[in-house]
C-alpha cells in the first residue's frame, strides 16, 4: 500500500514536550564535532558555513544536518543543525595544518590537538578533560544525552584505525566519493554494536560497499552473506574480483556442510531458502551478517524472517534498493532484524506510526519516525550523487544456473560432442545450433523446451531479471529490455504483465507492422500511463529509435558484438542527455555466456571472438577449443 | 480492526474523554466541528510542561490558542516517577517517546488523572465567539489527543512528569540537563 509520496520527508519539527523552535541558536563561531554515526567530522556553528570553513582552510565536505546539542539561553537542548560533513581522513589531514591558536573556537582547537596526539594515551586522556561539550555534542537516539569525551575520543581513534585497516586491505576497485562515505558509514555500524540498512538505489554499488566492510574486519569472526539463490554466483564473483584475499565458503545446495570452524574474516555465502531451514547458521556466532535483497524478509511471520531474526552477530546489515522508508510494514520487518527494539513491537509500531501516517497523513508521526530511523538507514538515489556518476553506468550481474538448467546444459553439450560436428558448412551449422540451444537454456528452460509459460525458480537469470525489473518499476523508473529471441521476449512479456501490475508489457519485434512499432515507441516516450517496461528484440531496435525516457537498459541475453549492444544501449542514451542510464548485462555464471563475456572483457583468448562475429568465429575452432569455451565450469556453480 | 481516530491509545483517550464530558448534559454541536478541524490538519500545536500553544486555521482566519494545564503536585510527580521506573523495568524495550498502556492503567488505579478536566484548564482564544470553550480550543484538544496517541510520553510531560528513562544515564553518556550552557562552547 503505497502511502502519500514520501510521507517521511516533511521535516516539520516534532511537536511535543521536547519540541524544537524553528531557529537553531548558533554560537557564531565555527565549531568542530565528531559524529560517530556519520563517521565524519561536522563543521557548524555559523550562518555562512561554507565561507567560514573556507576561511579556516578546512575541506568543505558535503552539506547535511546533524542532531547535535546546542546552548540555548539558560539550557542545553537538542537541535537539528545544518553542518558540513567531512570524511575522517581529509578532516584529520586538514586539522594537522598548524594555525594561530587564538583564532579559533575551543571545539575546533581541541580537535586540532587530538589529531596531533593520536598515539599518546595519557595526553589523550588529559585532552578529554578540557574538551568543551560542543566538541562532543552528538546526541543519543532520544536526543536526551551526549556521549562523554573519553568514549568519543576512543571511538575517534577506533574509526581512524578502521580506515587504516581498510586502506591496507587490498580492494581492487576505486570507490566513488559517495561509496567512500557509504563504507565509512558501514564500518561505523559494528563498532557501535548496531545494525543498519543500506538502501542505495540499484546500480550504485551496494555490493562493493558491503565487500569493503567485510574485508576491513578480518579478525573478529566469520561473516555471513544471505542473498536470493539467483545472486549467489554474483556475490562469489564480486568477492573474488574486489577482494581476492577473502576466504569465501559457498553454503548452498543439497551437499552443503558448514565447516566446524569458519576462520575469522571468512565469508560464508548462503541463500534465503537455506537460511530458512539450516540450523547450523543460527548456531554460529557471526561478526557481520549481510542480508542482501532484504525485501525477502519483509513479512515478519514468514519462517525465513524468523530465522533471520535468530542469527547472532555483532551487526546485521540489510541491503535493499527499494525505498523501504515508504513501506512502513516492510521497514518494521527489516529493522526488527537489523536493529531489534528500535521500532518497538509490531502492534505498537502500527499504533504509533502506521495508523497516524497512513490514515491521517500525520506529519508529526512521519517526522518522529524519520528522526528515529535516520541514523540507521543510508539511502542515496542516482539523482543525489549524479555528480559522481558517469552518464552510462555499466553493471554486470552474474546469475546462478538452476539444477534443471545445469542438467539440460550438460546433456546438450554431451550429445553434440558425441554426435560430432563434421566439417565445412555442416560443421558451422551444427556449432551454431548448439550455441543457440545453450543460450536458450541459459535464458529459461521453457524457451529451450518450447513451453508456453516460464515459471520462476527454473532460471537464475529469469528470476533475477524479474526481481530487478520489479525494483526499477517500484522506483518509478522505466526500462528497456533487449533479447535476441522472439520466444524469450514473449515469455518475459507474459510474466511481466502478470507480476508488475502495470498492464500488458509490450514487446517490440520485427514481426510487428511499422505502424505498430511506431505506436509502441510513441507510447513509451510520451504516454502518461504507458507500461514502464518495453521489451525489444535487438534486430528490431536498429532503426534510429529514440527511447530516452528509459533510465535502465537490460541486456537479457548477449549478442556478443559489443558494437551492436552499444548501439542498442544508445536507444536510451543520447549525448547531452542530462539523466544518466544504467546498463545491466545479465550473465549466467559458469556457462558459455560467462566465458565469452570474460574474453570480451579481457580482450584475450581467441582474438576473433573478442572482435565480434563471435558465433562465426566459434564455428572455426577445433573441437577441443570449442569445448573449453562452452563447457560448464562447475567451480563457478558451487 | 480500525483504530479510533482520536484516542487510539489509553493516553490519548484520557484527553478525548475530558473533551467529550461537555456533551454529558446534551449534544454539543461544536464537538463534530472541532473534530473536523483537527482531522483537516487545521491545528498547529506545540506543547511544554503546563502549556499548550496552537494556531487554528478556521474560516479564513487563524486563531491563536493558549491553554494552561495544571501540573501534577510534587508528591504526585514523585509517585509517577516511581510508577514509571516500575513500568520501564517491566517493558525495557519501548520506542523512544512511548509509554506502556499498563503504566496508564497504574496511574488510573492510583487515582492520578492523565488528562485534566475542562474546568481545570485556563484556555484563551482570540476569536469573538462567546461560547467557551470555543471550537478552536476543542479542536486544539483533539489535535493534542492525536499527538499523544503518537507519542504517549507527551501526556506525562504535559503534566510536569519526567518521561526520560529515570535510571541514571548509561555510562558513556551525559544528560543534556547536566550540561552547563555557559561553558558549552568553552570560550
Ligand atoms: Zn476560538
Amino acid at each position: 500500500m503505497p502511502v502519500a509520496a514520501n510521507p517521511l520527508q516533511p521535516a516539520t519539527p516534532r511537536a511535543g514536550v521536547a519540541s524544537e523552535p524553528d531557529a537553531v541558536p548558533l554560537p557564531g563561531r565555527l565549531q568542530a564535532t565528531f559524529v560517530p554515526n556519520e563517521n565524519a567530522m561536522a563543521w557548524w556553528g555559523v550562518q555562512l558555513l561554507e565561507q567560514a570553513v573556507q576561511e579556516h582552510g578546512l575541506p568543505a565536505g558535503r552539506p547535511g544536518t546533524c542532531r547535535l546539542a546546542v546552548a540555548d539561553g539558560s539550557r542545553v537542548r537538542a537541535a537539528t543543525v545544518p553542518v558540513r560533513l567531512v570524511d575522517l581522513d581529509s578532516a584529520v589531514h586538514a586539522l594537522r595544518t598548524p594555525v594561530p591558536p587564538d583564532e579559533e573556537s575551543a571545539s575546533l582547537r581541541t580537535w586540532r590537538e587530538a589529531v596531533r596526539m593520536l598515539d599518546d594515551d595519557d595526553a589523550f586522556a588529559a585532552l578529554g578533560e578540557r574538551m568543551p561539550a560542543a566538541a562532543h555534542g552528538a546526541l543519543n537516539a532520544e536526543g536526551t544525552a551526549i556521549v562523554t569525551p573519553t568514549v568519543l575520543l576512543t571511538e575517534f581513534r577506533q574509526a581512524l584505525r578502521a580506515r587504516a585497516a581498510l586502506r591496507s586491505t587490498t580492494i581492487h576497485a576505486t570507490l566513488r566519493p559517495y561509496q567512500q562515505h557509504g563504507v565509512a558509514w558501514l564500518t561505523a555500524r559494528p563498532r557501535s554494536g548496531q545494525g543498519g540498512v543500506l538502501a542505495d538505489e540499484m546500480g550504485l554499488g551496494k555490493t562493493l560497499q558491503a565487500i569493503c566492510l567485510l574485508a576491513s574486519r578480518r579478525t573478529v569472526g566469520p561473516h555471513l552473506v544471505v542473498c536470493p539463490t539467483s545472486l549467489i554466483g554474483n556475490w562469489r564473483r564480486e568477492l573474488a574480483r574486489f577482494s581476492p584475499d577473502t576466504v569465501v565458503v559457498s553454503h548452498h545446495g543439497a551437499q552443503r556442510k558448514l565447516p566446524s570452524t569458519v576462520p575469522p574474516g571468512a565469508v560464508v555465502i548462503t541463500s534465503y531458502p537455506v537460511l530458512r531451514r539450516d540450523t547450523a547458521l543460527t548456531r554460529t556466532r557471526w561478526d557481520v551478517v549481510i542480508l542482501d535483497e532484504a525485501q525477502q524478509i519483509k513479512n515478519p511471520d514468514a519462517q525465513v524472517s524468523r530465522a533471520a531474526a535468530k542469527l547472532t552477530a555483532t551487526a546485521a546489515i540489510a541491503m535493499t534498493g527499494t525505498p523501504v522508508e515508504n513501506r512502513l510494514d516492510e521497514l518494521w520487518a527489516i529493522l526488527h532484524v537489523t536493529n531489534p527494539g528500535l521500532l518497538g513491537s509490531r502492534n505498537r509500531f502500527r499504533q504509533l506510526f502506521v495508523t497516524p501516517i497512513e490514515q491521517r497523513r500525520s506529519a508529526t508521526a512521519a517526522a518522529a519516525l524519520h528522526t528515529l530511523i535516520q541514523p540507521h538507514l543510508l539511502r542515496r538515489t542516482k539523482a543525489d550523487v549524479a555528480a559522481d556518476l558517469p552518464p552510462k553506468l555499466y553493471s554486470t550481474v552474474v546469475c546462478t544456473l538452476s539444477d534443471e538448467q545445469a542438467r539440460l546444459y550438460r546433456k546438450a553439450v554431451d550429445r553434440a560432442f558425441s554426435d560430432g560436428f563434421g566439417v565445412g558448412i555442416a560443421r558451422r551449422g551444427r556449432v551454431l545450433a548448439l550455441l543457440t540451444e545453450l543460450k536458450q537454456i541459459c535464458n529459461h528452460p521453457a524457451q529451450y523446451l518450447r513451453e508456453e509459460k516460464a515459471e520462476l525458480g527454473r532460471s537464475g537469470k529469469f528470476d533475477r531479471a524479474a526481481e530487478m525489473l520489479a525494483e526499477i518499476v517500484d522506483d518509478g523508473e522505466r526500462a528497456l529490455v533487449f533479447t535476441q529471441y522472439r520466444a524469450m521476449g514473449e515469455l518475459l512479456a507474459d510474466h511481466l504483465t502478470e507480476t508488475l501490475g502495470a498492464g500488458p508489457t509490450p514487446f517490440l519485434h520485427g514481426g510487428l507492422s511499422a505502424g505498430r512499432r511506431e505506436e509502441l515507441v510513441r507510447d513509451f516516450q510520451e504516454s502518461a500511463d504507458a507500461p514502464p517496461v518495453l521489451l525489444l528484440s535487438l534486430r528490431a531496435a536498429g532503426f534510429g529509435l529514440n527511447l530516452t525516457r528509459a533510465t535502465h537498459v537490460m541486456h537479457y541475453d548477449r549478442w556478443w558484438n559489443p558494437a551492436v549492444e552499444e548501439q542498442a544501449t544508445d536507444r536510451a542514451h543520447r549525448i547531452g542527455q542530462r539523466r544518466g542510464v544504467t546498463v545491466h548485462t545479465l550473465v549466467t555464471g559458469g556457462t558459455l555466456e560467462d566465458h565469452i563475456a570474460a574474453m570480451h572483457e579481457n580482450k584475450r583468448g581467441f582474438a576473433k571472438i573478442a572482435l565480434g562475429r563471435t558465433d562465426a568465429a566459434l564455428a572455426r575452432l577445433s573441437d577441443e577449443e570449442l569445448h573449453a569455451v562452452i563447457d560448464l565450469d562447475s567451480g563457478a556453480l558451487a | 480492526m480500525i483504530a479510533a481516530e482520536f484516542g487510539s491509545t489509553p493516553w490519548g483517550r484520557a484527553w478525548v474523554r475530558s473533551v467529550a464530558a461537555i456533551a454529558a448534559s446534551g449534544p454539543n454541536a461544536l464537538l463534530p466541528r472541532a473534530r473536523t478541524l483537527a482531522r483537516n490538519h487545521a491545528v498547529e500545536l506545540t506543547t511544554e510542561p503546563g502549556r499548550i500553544e496552537a494556531r487554528v486555521s478556521a474560516a479564513d482566519a487563524v486563531q491563536p490558542v493558549h491553554i494552561d494545564v495544571p501540573l501534577w503536585s510534587p508528591q504526585t510527580q514523585a509517585q509517577v516517577r516511581r510508577l514509571l521506573e516500575k513500568s520501564l523495568a517491566e517493558h525495557p524495550v519501548l520506542i523512544a517517546g512511548d509509554l506502556s498502556d499498563s503504566f496508564e492503567a497504574d496511574l488510573r488505579q492510583e487515582g492520578i488523572p492523565v488528562a485534566a478536566g475542562l474546568d481545570e484548564l485556563r484556555a484563551e482564544c482570540a476569536c469573538r465567539s462567546r461560547k467557551r470553550p470555543c471550537v478552536h480550543i476543542l479542536a486544539t484538544l483533539y489535535a493534542l489527543a492525536q499527538q499523544i496517541d503518537e507519542r504517549p510520553a507527551l501526556a506525562v510531560g504535559l503534566r510536569g512528569g519526567a518521561t526520560d528513562p529515570v535510571a541514571p544515564p548509561l555510562p558513556g553518556w551525559i544528560a543534556l540537563t547536566a550540561l552547563d550552557p555557559v561553558a558549552f562552547y568553552g570560550d
